[in-house]
């Protein structure tokens, strides 16, 4: 596609909010302050498995300041989970009643005047609890002997789900080599620069205003409303800035609730902001996976069939673990064709932290396993790791069986492109490599699990007498910069610049429901619901055009940078904002409003689209001592059409640094289900200065489902890299890492292992 | 969440040791690097601070070519990276501090505070060891010098009493045929290592080693200096053999505590190999000197 005919989509846009942020005046819920404000703490379990046989709070209620205590039994008790559809899955109570499944669980929380008089007296709440039996990992939990977490859910054993296509058995018989591996993928924080936070303000006149860091003001709009017993439309959420999600901040959390829990019983507004040490232990995380996979290709490195079976640690409760453990067994099977499928996951309940959702959404741990194997089958059969991926990779017009269509894909490029750059790094040094992985990603999910009746996507623009836009828009701006985005879609489509569009999102009062930041989907189905009501808005706009300027009916007519004019000649044509005044007095003073909504319909089970990418790390190892030095990540990328170049650049270093601390740095080592490093310093997280160069080359495709051809950017950035770091250890050592992080410890043990099997030999 | 103290501000060293004399719950602040970490975890919770970053009296850095580098206490990481002249004359303490965690800490934190602090796994006391420093520290009752191997005694532990305060480090001029060289093991650039070695050599006229000095990081309670290896390689022509040998006596003589970072056995490992490492690198360096 040209990029030439665009005025403002893939121009370098700064981020709209960007001043307001770097001058400190952009409002975060952190930074909120209410006349009355009192300020909350939690108290939490110690133990992993408890029943809780009494909370006596006297001792707390006695310490001057306190205003409240509030334990499950001051709260409707209702269990609650975003799976709102399926009763099942809705298995939390942020306060529990009965017992604590995982250290850190809230069990109390307090108001006082002051944040430190709200942790005193966290020291003087006593709870009774009888410690029960506890288990910590999958395939421990799902033995018959082991404790109960959840009564009535046998084997601990929380969700399955099965993928399958073709047939399986008979794809396995044509090849004629099978490869078996087992890999174990860890768990991730979420590590948002702002921790969990809630203001929530309950007036005698019924209604509750909540500000919170949340992913989706109206799921959380929802959420609370369900749990307190209150009409959604009394529940208010505002979120104007949020300082990150990455997927652990669309469920309700315990600073929302609790907040609201007190803030109900006070009329006074209540603040609960997490520590970043609460933020570790008891916010959720990256599901930790156990992929067993098997692979059949035949001997020119055509794939037959994969058969996998996945054991997850779901902690506590279910969380966005329904859909990770879907959408890891789809992504698995990315970005090739198989003759044969099949896959079961098994999510299972343990007694620690709750895993969920996290950028990338169960596809980087399905890549790890998944893009690993097949260097070693291309190593194994002296195949070639790049023809073989594009002899099986997806192509535009693919159909995954009963799953999904691909419409447009640019995988072939992605690895055409870093084909070459491989190839122009020539020979490389002793103990460096480069791996390689490809993957994609959906563009939104067609889920809709919280059984929303709006549109998935809704928008509504407004132009003022001036030219000025008014866009109301339900998507959540959580840092990623989708108001920019947005903001974007409204000035090319309206035919004006960037600085004369306002967006107005994260308030359920005043903006349209929308599913909100999660699973790409912003871009793509929030685009397409923006670039509606804009066209909607545009059309009434040229139709006072037509009649003022008197032109025949057979001219286009458009607007580009404010100039309305006929397409044909564009010097003919009159000033934008003289039309919008025109058709303001003409509509009876009625300001043109423009109205869009978007909900895929016919698009498969997954997503209405589908990105592609291929990615190399070039990595160093020190075989005395493990070290791995990244030298550099380069992705070849195909997002459709990219909406802001400087946007993209900035998710595709923020994928980077996320998916290389996943792949060798971050891990949450627990005893006894204790987290052993909730903090920044035990907890290792990439700063600047190891951050290596991220390059991009973009590949250009149309999607004809995207607003202006667009896919997602972003989140399935998260998949490859794992999975190309091992691969690149792979190259440099001859090492198969099969566990994550890839820790210099393992990379000498599998030395070591290599150098036994070699003296055998 | 910090609790409540009363800070206290001197204008001059005579009255922060005056001050420090009369208050006993009282703790030094000069960086905060440190202290403020366990403050804010309420693991130390004292009733007075006491702030010496104002003390220009003691920020300096002088070096003169009889008598040494002297830094004074309140000299921060980054004011040591910056200079010159230790650029010049002691090289391995600004590659040290070019790593010595980030540029906001070493803006801020100073090398009193890192010694006082006596952090086995901080970054300089190993290489001022293997730099043969002494630290000078007092109180209103008096000065005391002492080698910096002697003054750590403990984890977070030194000769230090209650009322004394770090004053100066001071490093003696280099030999003239001298090398030193420091590594830290660790997963990011700059963070704490997991474990570290530096190393030092002086070589005689002929070429045989007169002197050598390998002191390990985050491998002991304290600053582990390892005379083992020092009684190796005094008198002798240095080679790789030999270098391999003082990696295992480091590997062995380590005193490392395993916990979610690295293995215990990690740990020796990769002590033996950064030891290696380093004499080779400090006498490659005396050899050009």
């Amino acid at each position: 596609m040209s990029h030439a005919k665009y005025s403002v989509i893939n121009t370098h846009v700064h981020n709209i909010d960007g001043v307001a942020k770097v001058t400190g005046r952009a409002t975060y819920t952190f930074d909120v302050k209410l006349p009355g404000m009192l300020h909350g703490k939690i108290l939490r379990s110690p133990h992993p498995h408890a029943k809780i046989i009494n909370i006596d709070t006297t001792r707390a209620m006695d310490l001057p300041g306190v205003k409240i205590v509030v334990t499950g039994k001051d709260t409707l008790g209702i269990k609650q989970g975003i799976w709102r559809r399926y009763e099942e899955l809705c298995d939390e109570q942020v306060l529990p009643l009965e017992k604590v499944r995982y250290i850190g669980e809230p069990v109390a929380a307090v108001a006082a005047i002051t944040e430190e008089i709200a942790e005193a007296a966290l020291d003087l709440i006593d709870v009774e609890y009888e410690v029960l039996p506890a288990v910590y990992e999958p395939l421990e939990a799902i033995k018959k002997e082991a404790p109960t977490i959840h009564e009535g859910v046998e084997r601990n054993v929380n969700v399955t789900r099965h993928i399958e296509w073709g047939d399986v058995d008979e794809a396995f018989e044509e090849a004629d080599y099978i490869r078996e591996d087992w890999f174990k993928c860890s768990g991730q924080a979420h590590m948002c620069m702002e921790t969990r936070a809630a203001v929530s303000n309950f007036t005698p006149e019924g209604k509750l205003t909540c500000w919170a860091s949340t992913q989706s003001a109206y799921y959380t709009q929802g959420l609370l409303a369900g749990v307190l017993g209150l009409r959604e439309g009394d529940v208010r959420v505002l979120a104007p800035y949020v300082g990150g999600g990455f997927g652990g901040k669309f469920e309700l959390d315990a600073a929302m609730f609790c907040s609201a829990v007190m803030s109900m019983k006070l009329f006074k507004p209540v603040k609960v902001v997490f520590t970043r040490e609460e933020d570790f232990i008891a916010s959720k995380r990256r599901t930790p996976m156990f992929y067993y996979v098997r692979t059949g290709v035949k001997k020119d490195g055509t794939f037959c069939a994969r058969e996998s079976r996945m054991f997850s640690n779901g902690g506590a409760y279910t969380g966005m673990g329904a859909t990770a453990l879907y959408l890891s067994g789809f992504f698995h099977s990315f970005p090739y064709k198989w003759r044969g499928y099949r896959y079961d996951g098994y999510r299972v309940y343990t007694n620690t932290l709750p895993s969920t959702s996290m950028r990338g959404f169960g596809a980087p741990q399905a890549m790890f396993c998944s893009e690993q194997q097949i260097d070693w089958i291309c190593a194994d059969l002296g195949l070639d790791p790049f023809e073989v991926r594009r002899k099986n990779g997806h192509t535009e017009g693919y159909e995954v069986p009963g799953q999904a269509f691909i419409a447009s894909c640019g995988l072939e490029q992605c690895i055409n492109e870093i084909e070459k750059w491989v190839k122009s790094k020539g020979k490389l040094p002793a103990n460096r490599g480069i791996g390689i992985s490809s993957c994609g990603f959906m563009s939104g999910g067609i889920f809709n699990w919280f059984d929303s009746p709006y549109s998935f996507s809704s928008a509504v623009v407004t132009i003022n007498v001036d030219g000025t836009v008014e866009l109301h828009v339900g998507c959540q701006d959580i840092g990623q910069g989708s108001n920019t985005t947005m903001a974007i879609i409204a000035a090319e489509t309206l035919g004006v610049k960037v600085e004369d569009i306002r967006v107005h999102s994260g308030d359920t009062a005043h903006c349209p429901a929308d599913l909100g930041a999660w699973g790409s989907r912003q871009t793509l189905m929030a685009g397409n619901a923006v670039k509606m009501a804009c066209e909607d808005a545009k059309k009434q706009l040229l139709e006072f055009a037509y009649a003022e300027m008197g032109i025949n009916i057979v001219y286009d007519l458009d607007i580009k940078d404010r100039w309305v004019h006929i397409v044909a000649r564009p010097e003919r044509g009159m000033k934008y904002e003289d039309l919008v005044k025109k058709a303001l007095r003409a509509k009876d003073g009625q300001r043109i409003m423009g109205r869009g909504y978007y909900t895929p319909h016919r698009k498969g089970m997954i997503s209405p689209a589908y990105s592609y990418m291929m990615q190399a790390v070039d990595a160093e190892i020190d075989p005395e001592t493990g070290r791995i030095k990244i030298h550099e990540v380069m992705t070849a990328h195909d997002c459709g059409q990219p909406i802001n170049q400087l946007g993209l650049i900035g998710q595709l270093e923020g994928a980077a640094s996320m998916a290389l601390g996943y792949a060798y740095l971050e891990d949450m080592p627990m005893e006894d289900g204790k987290l052993m490093n909730p903090n920044l310093v035990d907890y290792k997280v990439i700063r600047a200065p190891e951050m290596p160069e991220a390059g991009i080359i973009e590949i250009d495709t149309y999607e004809p489902e995207g607003p202006y051809g667009a896919k997602e950017a972003g989140e399935g950035l998260t998949n490859p890299t794992a999975a190309a770091l091992g691969n690149a250890v792979y190259h440099a050592m001859g090492i198969q890492m099969k566990e994550l992080p890839i820790t210099p410890e393992r990379i000498l043990k599998a030395l070591r292992e290599k150098k036994e099997q070699e003296a055998q030999k | 969440m910090i609790n409540d103290f009363h800070y206290l501000k001197p204008a001059s060293v005579k009255e922060a040791l005056a001050m420090y004399a009369e208050h006993d719950d009282c703790k030094v602040i000069c960086g905060g690097q440190s202290l403020l970490i366990v403050m804010r975890q309420g693991m130390v919770a004292p009733e007075y601070l006491l702030d010496i970053k104002g003390l220009k009296e003691l920020n300096y850095i002088r070096f003169d070519e009889k008598d040494g580098l002297r830094i004074g206490a309140t000299t921060t990481h980054r004011e040591i990276e910056k200079s010159d002249v230790i650029g010049k004359r002691y090289p391995v303490l600004v590659a040290m501090e070019e790593k010595l965690a980030s540029i906001q800490t070493r803006n801020w934190g100073t090398i009193g505070g890192n010694l006082a602090h006596a952090d086995p796994a901080g970054d300089p006391g190993p290489v001022l060891i293997a730099l043969k420093a002494e630290i000078k520290f007092g109180s209103s009752n008096g000065e005391k010098t002492v080698p910096l191997d002697e003054f750590f005694v403990d984890y977070f532990e030194t000769q230090m009493e209650h009322g004394d305060l770090v004053l100066e480090v001071h490093i003696p001029t280099p030999a003239p045929k001298f090398g030193c060289a420091y590594q830290k093991f660790n997963l990011l650039d700059s963070e704490m290592g997991i474990v570290a070695a530096a190393a030092s050599v002086t070589l005689n006229a002929d070429g045989t080693c007169a002197d050598a000095r390998v002191v390990l990081g985050n491998a002991g309670p304290t600053p582990l200096r390892v005379t083992k290896i020092e009684d190796l390689l005094k008198g002798k022509k240095l080679d790789d053999k030999l270098f391999a040998e003082a990696g295992k006596i480091a590997s062995e003589e380590a005193q490392p505590v395993a916990d979610i970072h690295a293995s215990e056995e990690h740990r020796r490992h990769v002590l033996g190999v950064l030891t290696k490492r380093m004499l080779k690198k400090a006498f490659e360096q005396a050899q050009k000197a």
